[in-house]
């Protein structure tokens, strides 16, 4: 078993590297004073931004789903962080791509895949994170490539509990 | 070059018969299309010969048939004026099949030797028509084809490929059409499909078999990812098994990232450790309780949940995991349930609160 993990460049040791970076640095910035439920419920929304962000970052928006995910953490920091201006620019931003997006799909599903899954690609396409501007094709391949980075963090995150 | 080719006539006049039964089968079609372009305007050649280089290209289904008609398609390009010439000639059959043999060999002189007037050539050629012939088809059609301009060379393609779906390949000709059609593939940006038995041939439905069939492929690799999809047949099922599972790893992910909040401070991370703590044994007891939590009845959670509250006032303690799972998914999944028990333990609220703002 070990030797697969000592493979430096894998998705599960560049996961594991980030997010543990991420961990150490959530717990240096918070000291833990005591389990109150508010201190809980911060630490955990942090520690799952962190994960995501982590298993974004080590994915490298090589998939499309990546690059989406790594857009909304980085708008919703944008949000958090500041001023009136900002929050109108990613506004108007995010809506004009999901304008687009939606035109896209629209195009797409009247041009007709004719494969007759429908109803469960649209579950599909809301699950998985910017899918729903992909055709089914796409959207079949990402998929597949997000339940395997998401069994990656599930394992590391059981292990690192 | 005429008065040669009338002197090889009158010398040959004797012998035309014998040419005939030679020739006959061979050049049967082959006459015909001299005759048709016989019986065409003449004064017009130019356009009559454009009107032949269209003529075949259609008509490429059966012309291909015999090799020697493919060499009348390949011919004509480069010898134009050599057929031209031939017009004037008085229509006998055979001086017909002479002067087509002239322009061929003249034709297939020009591809392979490149020089020479033709006079020698068709002495040459004469005396060793019937085994030139045959040996130089091949070469020429193949030759020929880069010679002739692209569009027909495309559409004798289009038609080689649609011809190639109809017949099932079974016959040398067909073969033969396939190997040039591949040939025609490393040159022209077609793909050449070919089509089963009974199946359709347009460019329509062959795109979309192909996209079916892409589409499927991934489906089955979907499907050795999901445990559990092999035994399921349909792809509508398999579709909600896959977002089933897509949904419970994600609150996986939730739950262990709640749970490293929780018990953050105890730890120090020693990769190593990590490293060398994974163990198949580990994960494999996990998943299978974890991956059906949609299947618990509703009558455990009673139990499980007073387990859960004593598990998160415990926080400190390490309850063995594959309980706190088990139980703390089937906590997470009945949210209704969940909000209509009272609940007695302020954690308990807490954590309700707490599912209550994330969703």
């Amino acid at each position: 078993m070990s030797p697969h993990h000592l493979n430096p460049s894998s998705l599960k040791s560049r996961f594991t590297t980030r997010f543990l970076r991420a961990l150490t640095n959530i717990n240096a910035q918070n000291p833990i004073s005591s389990s109150s439920p508010r201190e809980i419920l911060q630490r955990y929304r942090r520690i799952k931004v962190a994960a995501d962000k982590s298993m974004a970052y080590s994915v490298r928006s090589r998939r499309t789903w990546s690059r989406a995910m790594r857009w909304k953490l980085r708008s919703r920091s944008w949000r958090q962080a500041s001023s009136v201006r900002r929050l109108k620019i990613t506004t108007t931003c995010h809506q004009a791509i999901m304008k687009k997006t939606a035109h896209e799909r629209e195009s797409k599903t009247t041009t007709g895949e004719e494969v007759g899954f429908g109803v469960q690609t649209d579950g599909l396409r809301e699950l998985v994170p910017g899918g729903e501007a992909m055709d089914i094709c796409n959207l079949l391949d990402e998929t597949a490539h997000y339940i395997k980075c998401l069994t990656t963090q599930v394992q590391r995150e059981q292990i690192a509990s | 070059m005429e008065p040669k080719a009338r002197t090889t006539e009158t010398r040959s006049n004797g012998t035309t018969s014998d040419g005939d039964e030679a020739v006959a089968l061979e050049s049967l079609q082959f006459t015909d299309e001299i005759h048709r372009l016989i019986s065409a305007p003449s004064t017009d050649n130019a356009s009559s010969f454009t009107a032949l280089l269209e003529l075949p290209a259609p008509q490429a289904v059966e012309l291909l048939h015999s090799p020697e008609s493919a060499k009348l398609i390949a011919a004509p390009a480069p010898n134009v004026e050599d057929i031209k010439g031939s017009f004037h000639f008085p229509s006998n059959t055979g001086l017909i099949e002479r002067a087509a043999r002239f322009s061929v060999f003249a034709g297939d002189s020009n591809n392979n030797n490149n020089k020479t007037g033709s006079a020698e050539t068709t002495s040459n050629n004469s005396s060793q028509n019937p085994q030139k012939e045959v040996k130089s088809e091949p070469a020429e059609t193949e030759s020929c084809q880069p010679l002739v301009s692209d569009p027909t060379v495309e559409k004798r393609s289009i038609k080689r490929k649609d011809r190639e779906k109809k017949v099932k390949g079974s016959t040398k000709k067909s073969k033969t059409a396939a190997n040039e059609s591949s040939e025609d593939a490393e040159k022209l940006p077609y793909v050449h499909v070919r089509a089963r038995r009974g199946q359709a041939t347009d460019s329509h439905s062959l795109a979309e078999r192909a996209r079916r069939e892409k589409i499927n492929a991934r489906m089955k690799l979907l499907q050795e990812l999901v445990p559990g999809c092999n035994k399921i047949s349909g792809t509508a099922l398999v579709l909600d098994e896959i977002i089933n599972h897509v949904q419970s790893l994600q609150r996986q992910v939730e739950f262990l990232s709640m749970r490293l909040a929780a018990v953050n401070p105890r730890i120090d991370f020693n990769l190593d450790s990590i490293f060398t703590a994974e163990s198949g044994s580990l994960m494999d007891g996990n998943f299978p309780s974890m991956v059906m939590p949609l299947m618990w009845p509703e009558v455990q959670v009673n139990g499980n949940r007073q387990q859960y509250q004593q598990q998160w006032h415990f926080d400190a303690i390490q309850q063995p995991i594959w309980v706190r799972e088990e139980v703390c998914n089937n906590y997470i999944t009945p949210e209704n349930s969940l909000l209509s028990y009272d609940s007695s333990a302020n954690s308990a609220t807490l954590h309700s609160n707490q599912v209550k703002m994330e969703l």
